[in-house]
């Protein structure tokens, strides 16, 4: 988490009140907070599921279509998603406006920026991000001891679960996020991330770009032990599409029965359920290891 | 598509396509002699079955490129042994190594697609510009595509096309899209004499962008997944398709194909315009409806399996004229021979350039023939009979 640098003023004495209130979101925006505000609107799922998690309830007041976690995310007042909808969002007098990078247009952030209302770009690609944004958003909304806590014992579970596999032999995992044509996770996106913090190989680890269409030759070649479709509410690849796979019967992961699903929100959202894929996929990758020998912290 | 080696009275150069015998070069290359351009069997089978050796080397060069590096030899034995052995046999024999998996079932499958799309593109093109007098007209540039596309895609929305059994509705769907957008083309067309060319680019940009809103609305109420791989296949894109999808492909392809042949020599009669055609003993309507029917169906069953693919109908017919002959029974075999050709290479540089990865072969064909079509647009106004 970045703070803002400090420069001559640093150490005077009424700095100290002013200085942490300023905040320094993820495209180097800095943003000075007076109070913690008590009006959010968030643009991301994952964003949503932070803010939840720490303990704010009553201070969300705008969510996205695909903010359906936790429950009590869809009865708040929805403002879309990749096109939000301004009107809505002014009318919600939201003191705080918490947006993903991705989708997020910057015409839309400039519009934001003049109508003055505070708006803060969030952007994780890492698990330690989450933790960092978790902590910082605690800070900004006047929920530190929460979200320290929270993310304390995310990172003990995620230590817990490298630990664990660590040394393993990596089995290799192709994600399929399209099947015609194929379109799978590559370096530098969030789910690669978590399949090699999992002990996993991604079969797209040679791929050029974050979301690649890769070659079926490729596929073939690196020979993905397991298959994962995400399914879920608003995406998914359908059954008959999964099947298709198993005419490519050279393929470990076919000739194992090894085609899985995974529900897309715990992967693709860099939120607070992220340990739980986490463990999903350690339990697809390494079945023999056990996971359940810390206690789980109840997740609200 | 019976080459005759008489009725050259019937057979002049059709006066709009005649004119792109422009450069020096290739009249040289036509000796500018009514004799030379005469239709014969001997000519026919030389550049027919040259081009067809072409297409046997590209399609084996093809073969050769890839993710995965092979050895030639390899590649020989396999296709060697595809070519002499009955083929359940060798493909069996062979499934159990990953490398044979690859080329047969993967690699071969995607040239064998590329070609097929790529001729069939380069022979509506040549229809097109034959039926509407317009040596412009492509099926991606007057919106015919598009209109496949949206078929296809209003397909797609409501879940046909993911299985095999249902792959086959996906093609009638485009195909209805196809038919509509050129009968909307067709009757612009014939709305009024004198029609010019750029009327008719103009009316194809505008119901370009109409079906495009289409699609547009379509993905955006679909699912994001879905959407996102509606995207992904409209943009172009060549995979690697099982034989039996391949099968299905080829029966609509056949279809359209035979009803193209068959009206080979009246193309020709038309593009000297339907007054002559209709006096030269040419039924018009009947023609003009199969054609319609031909090019509505090769363009819906290629766009159904490959998303829309710009300008290979436009670069390739040109290119063919000018070297070979404007005769509609030879330009259209040897213009479909070649664009399979092109679309093998471009679609070889698409998957191999990014290697593991790839990119939408549409981009290529753009790149090359976008170029072409401006080059063509500005600087061969008066040969193309665009004063």
């Amino acid at each position: 988490m970045r703070r803002r640098q400090q420069g001559i003023l640093t150490g005077m004495p009424f700095m100290a009140n002013i200085a942490p209130r300023t905040f320094v979101d993820d495209l180097d925006r800095k943003l000075y907070l007076a109070k913690p505000p008590t009006r959010i609107v968030s643009l991301a799922p994952s964003i949503t599921e932070i803010l939840f998690a720490i303990g704010l309830d009553e201070e969300i007041v705008g969510v996205t279509d695909f903010c359906n976690y936790p429950p009590a995310a869809l009865t708040k007042q929805k403002v879309a998603y990749s096109q939000p909808n301004l009107e809505a969002l002014v009318a919600l007098e939201p003191q705080l406006v918490l947006a993903p990078p991705s989708f997020l247009r910057a015409d839309l952030l400039a519009k934001l920026e003049q109508l003055k209302i505070p708006t803060f770009v969030l952007e994780s690609k890492t698990v330690e991000g989450i933790f960092g944004h978790i902590q910082l958003l605690g800070r900004m909304v006047g929920r530190a001891p929460e979200a320290n806590a929270l993310a304390a014992a995310m990172r003990k579970q995620v230590a817990n679960v490298t630990s664990k596999v660590e040394g393993r032999p990596r089995p290799t995992l192709l994600y399929v996020l399209n099947s015609e044509p194929l379109i799978t996770v590559g370096p530098g996106s969030f789910i690669h991330h978590l399949i090699e913090l999992a002990g996993g190989r991604n079969a797209a680890e040679r791929a050029n770009a974050p979301y690649p269409r890769l070659t079926m030759e490729e596929v073939l070649t690196q020979n993905p032990d397991i298959l994962l479709f995400p399914v879920g509410e608003y995406e998914g690849i359908p059954q008959a599409e999964q099947d298709r796979w198993k005419r490519w019967e050279t393929l470990r992961a076919v000739q194992e029965g090894k085609l899985f699903q995974v529900q897309s929100d715990l992967l693709n959202r860099p939120g607070p359920r992220v340990i739980d894929g986490l463990r999903h996929l350690v339990k697809l990758l390494h079945p023999d290891v056990s996971l359940d020998e810390t206690v789980d912290e109840p997740r609200p | 598509m019976k080459p005759t080696l008489n009725v050259p009275s019937l057979t002049p150069p059709p006066a709009a396509l005649s004119l792109d015998r422009m450069s020096s070069a290739a009249e040289r290359f036509n000796d500018a002699s009514a004799s030379s351009r005469m239709l014969t069997r001997s000519r026919w089978w030389r550049w027919v079955s040259s081009a067809s050796v072409l297409a046997v080397m590209a399609f084996v060069g093809c073969l050769g490129f890839g993710t995965q590096s092979i050895p030639y030899s390899e590649i020989m034995a396999v296709v060697m042994g595809l070519v002499l052995a009955p083929f359940g046999s060798a493909t069996e024999q062979g499934l159990s190594d990953a490398t044979s998996v690859i080329l047969l079932q993967v690699r071969m499958p995607r040239v064998v697609l590329a070609f097929l799309v790529g001729g069939s593109l380069a022979m509506v093109g040549v229809a097109l510009q034959a039926l509407l007098r317009n040596p412009l007209a492509d099926p991606f540039v007057i919106g015919i595509s598009s209109g496949a596309a949206l078929g296809a895609a209003i397909a797609l929305l409501f879940g046909l096309g993911i299985s095999v059994g249902s792959l086959s509705a996906l093609p009638v769907c485009a195909f209805a899209g196809a038919l509509l957008s050129l009968m909307i083309m067709y009757r612009i067309s014939a709305a009024q004499y004198g029609f010019s060319v750029y009327t008719l680019l103009l009316a194809g940009v505008v119901l370009n962008a109409i079906f495009s809103a289409f699609i547009m609305f379509l993905t955006s109420i679909a699912d994001p997944n879905r959407a996102f791989g509606m995207y992904a296949w409209l943009m172009g894109s060549l995979t690697g398709p099982d034989w039996s999808t391949l099968g299905i492909l080829v029966l609509y392809l056949g279809a359209g194909l035979v009803l193209l042949g068959m009206h080979a020599q009246s193309l020709n009669l038309l593009t000297l315009g339907e007054e002559t055609a209709r006096s030269l003993g040419v039924e018009v309507e009947r023609v003009k409806k199969s054609v319609f029917l031909a090019a509505a169906l090769l363009t819906g069953a290629v766009v159904s399996f490959s998303g829309i693919i710009g300008f290979v109908g436009l670069i390739i017919p040109h290119a063919v004229r000018l070297v070979v002959s404007a005769d509609h029974r030879l330009l259209l075999p040897v213009a479909g021979l070649v664009g399979g050709v092109f679309l093998m290479l471009a679609d070889t540089v698409a998957r191999t350039a990014l290697s593991p990865s790839e990119f939408p072969v549409g981009v290529i064909t753009a790149l090359v023939g976008g170029p072409i079509f401006l080059w063509l647009l500005t600087t061969r106004q008066t040969q193309l009979g665009m004063k």
